[in-house]
């Protein structure tokens, strides 16, 4: 087990903070956070660029298309966003560095591999539920929506089921 | 600097804010409509101009569409203020997105501005039209009801149908209500429609 | 004026405030340690519980806020965006979604955290995610029948249950502060 002290803040304070962000954002534009629909919005923005037809016709990536297209999306932007913040927050915590992390149980090329497939699943699951942990959990869980928190305990449990299965990975 | 006072803080902050939370009432409250509750006995009689009032009535301006009410929805219409005057348990029950409850009883109390446009609805539309007449007597300009209440709500807007006969303008208007309805999500169904393709659904806030 | 101030998903303000509250969401994502998976799958083997405290905290405060906020009517609660039920595909779709959350290690918000501190893996999240995404879309047709069932609309527990907003909000908080005294006994012996 490693023992490296890693100057991590603590959780609640973050997580503190991170309720306040929420809630700025419900304040000042009436909607919370997200992170899938900018993968939704992306997928349905090129497939339309090499198929329009197609892209139209696809009765899930349609709604991406509608109002202002799927680039001028404000889960989009708000994406780009947690990448830049992510970025400097860990420049300025001595954290950016080129890595792959792994378990101990997987080698590089394994954990690549893995973390591909594992989003592909998440892909699949964001979109039946129409949102993830960033979107629907926290911003469903703030407003108490009854799907939010329903796919909150359905993602845990589907995470625990799964985590005895890849121990040999991640232990 | 330790975490433990931070958590402690933190911890008893939110206990005490939670605890608080049941004694508070709604959170679905205007700004000023708190205020209103002072002068609830102030306007007991008022004037009313009958033939004004049949005029309106008339000209069908004194209501307004399911459908109509979702588009303004939607758009966010500026001063928009939906009003649902049913008991206190039939709102938690399912109410229009965005309405605010205010039964009967505090309604001739709730101050309303003059820029702003109020919907009053009820189950059926009869509590609906009658708070319509009083609101209309105390000398509100730009308010309107929902003629069949709630059930218009339900039937036309979050289970709009389109008959399997139906001719094509009524396809084209049904695909207008359907991508409407799916915005509230709604379930349009086309009675033992074809294998069309439904119409896309408008941009809506994801996650 | 009532907050919401604007409604702003594609104006140039709220596009600018989009990237600002996503900033805001990064910074705290990786001041917590998210971006690293192993301390994301920490929570899934019982060692490192961070995404829990992280996630209910999140909630907590941002539910309180709106809360009473609303009550003071600085904010107008009614016309904050309640994401939508459904309950079918948000069962099914959560399953797999928290499967494929223990698989790859991050989630699509802390994937991007992940690849935006130099994470190779964060990157392969990210890819896979958006291939995962693109599939699904283009293999839609199958899945549309799950997903247009048992639609609800914008339903509060509180609407749900016929229990006043109040009451939930405090169970709620009850129910983290107690989430986090477990956790904090769960984590201990490790």
């Amino acid at each position: 087990m490693t023992c490296e002290r890693r100057p991590y803040a603590d959780p609640y304070v973050t997580g503190a903070c991170l309720g306040l962000v929420l809630l700025a954002a419900f304040v000042i534009t009436g909607r919370g956070l997200g992170a899938s629909g900018a993968f939704a919005t992306t997928a349905a923005g090129l497939t339309h660029a090499i198929a329009p037809a197609q892209a139209e016709a696809n009765p899930y990536f349609a709604r991406y298309l509608a109002g202002d297209g799927p680039w001028r999306d404000w889960l989009l932007f708000e994406i780009g966003g947690v990448a830049l913040g992510g970025a400097v927050s860990a420049w300025a915590a001595g954290r950016l560095r080129g890595q792959i992390e792994r378990g101990p149980g997987a080698r590089s090329p394994a954990r690549l591999v893995l973390g591909f497939a594992g989003g592909a699943v998440m892909g699949l699951g964001a979109v039946l539920a129409r949102g993830c942990t960033s979107g629907l959990a926290l911003t469903g869980g703030a407003l108490l929506s009854v799907g939010a928190w329903l796919f909150m305990l359905a993602a845990f449990a589907g995470a625990y089921l799964a985590a005895p299965v890849l121990r040999r990975v991640w232990r | 600097m330790t975490p433990r006072p931070w958590r402690r803080w933190l911890a008893g902050a939110a206990a005490l804010a939670g605890a608080l939370a049941p004694f508070a009432g709604s959170p679905y409250r205007r700004a000023g409509a708190e205020h209103a509750t002072a002068s609830a006995t102030a306007t007991a009689t008022t004037t009313i101009d009958v033939a004004e009032l049949v005029r309106v009535v008339a000209d069908q301006e004194d209501h307004v569409s399911a459908v109509e009410l979702a588009g303004w929805i939607r758009a966010r219409l500026p001063g928009l203020r939906v009003i649902d005057v049913r008991s206190a348990s039939e709102f938690a029950a399912y109410h229009i997105p965005g309405a605010e409850h205010v039964p009967l009883e505090r309604l001739t109390a709730t101050r309303f501005g003059a820029d702003e446009t109020v919907v009053l609805y009820s189950e059926l539309g009869v509590h609906g039209a009658q708070a319509w007449v009083f609101l209309r007597a105390l000398g509100h300009r730009r308010v309107v009801f929902l003629r069949n209440g709630l059930h218009e709500w339900l039937d036309d807007v979050m289970s709009p149908t389109l008959p399997p006969d139906a001719p094509v303008e009524a396809e084209a208007a049904f695909a207008r209500v359907a991508e409407l309805s799916r915005w509230f999500g709604g379930s349009p169904r086309r009675l033992t429609g074809g294998p069309a393709a439904a119409p896309a659904a408008p941009r809506r806030r994801g996650c | 004026m009532t907050a919401p101030w604007i409604d702003g998903d594609t104006s140039a303000a709220g596009l600018a405030i989009a990237v600002g509250c996503g900033a805001a969401f990064g910074a705290a994502l990786e001041r917590a340690g998210l971006g690293s998976a192993r301390k994301l799958v920490g929570q899934f083997y019982g060692t490192d519980l961070t995404v829990l405290k992280v996630m209910l905290s999140a909630i907590v405060v941002a539910m309180l806020g709106a809360f009473w906020l609303g009550q003071l009517g600085v904010l107008d609660l009614a016309r904050v965006a309640v994401p939508e039920t459904w309950l079918a595909p948000q069962l099914v779709g959560g399953v797999v979604f928290g499967a494929g959350m223990a698989i790859a290690g991050l989630c699509p918000g802390t994937s991007c955290v992940a690849a935006a501190s130099g994470r190779g893996d964060g990157l392969a999240v990210m890819l896979g995610m958006f291939s995962g995404v693109l599939v699904t879309g283009l293999a839609f047709a199958p899945l549309r029948a799950l997903y247009e069932a048992t639609a609800r609309g914008p339903l509060t527990l509180s609407a749900w249950l016929g229990v006043p907003y109040g009451a939930v909000v405090l169970a709620v908080v009850a129910i983290a502060l107690a989430g986090f005294g477990i956790a904090e006994r769960i984590e201990r012996p490790a």
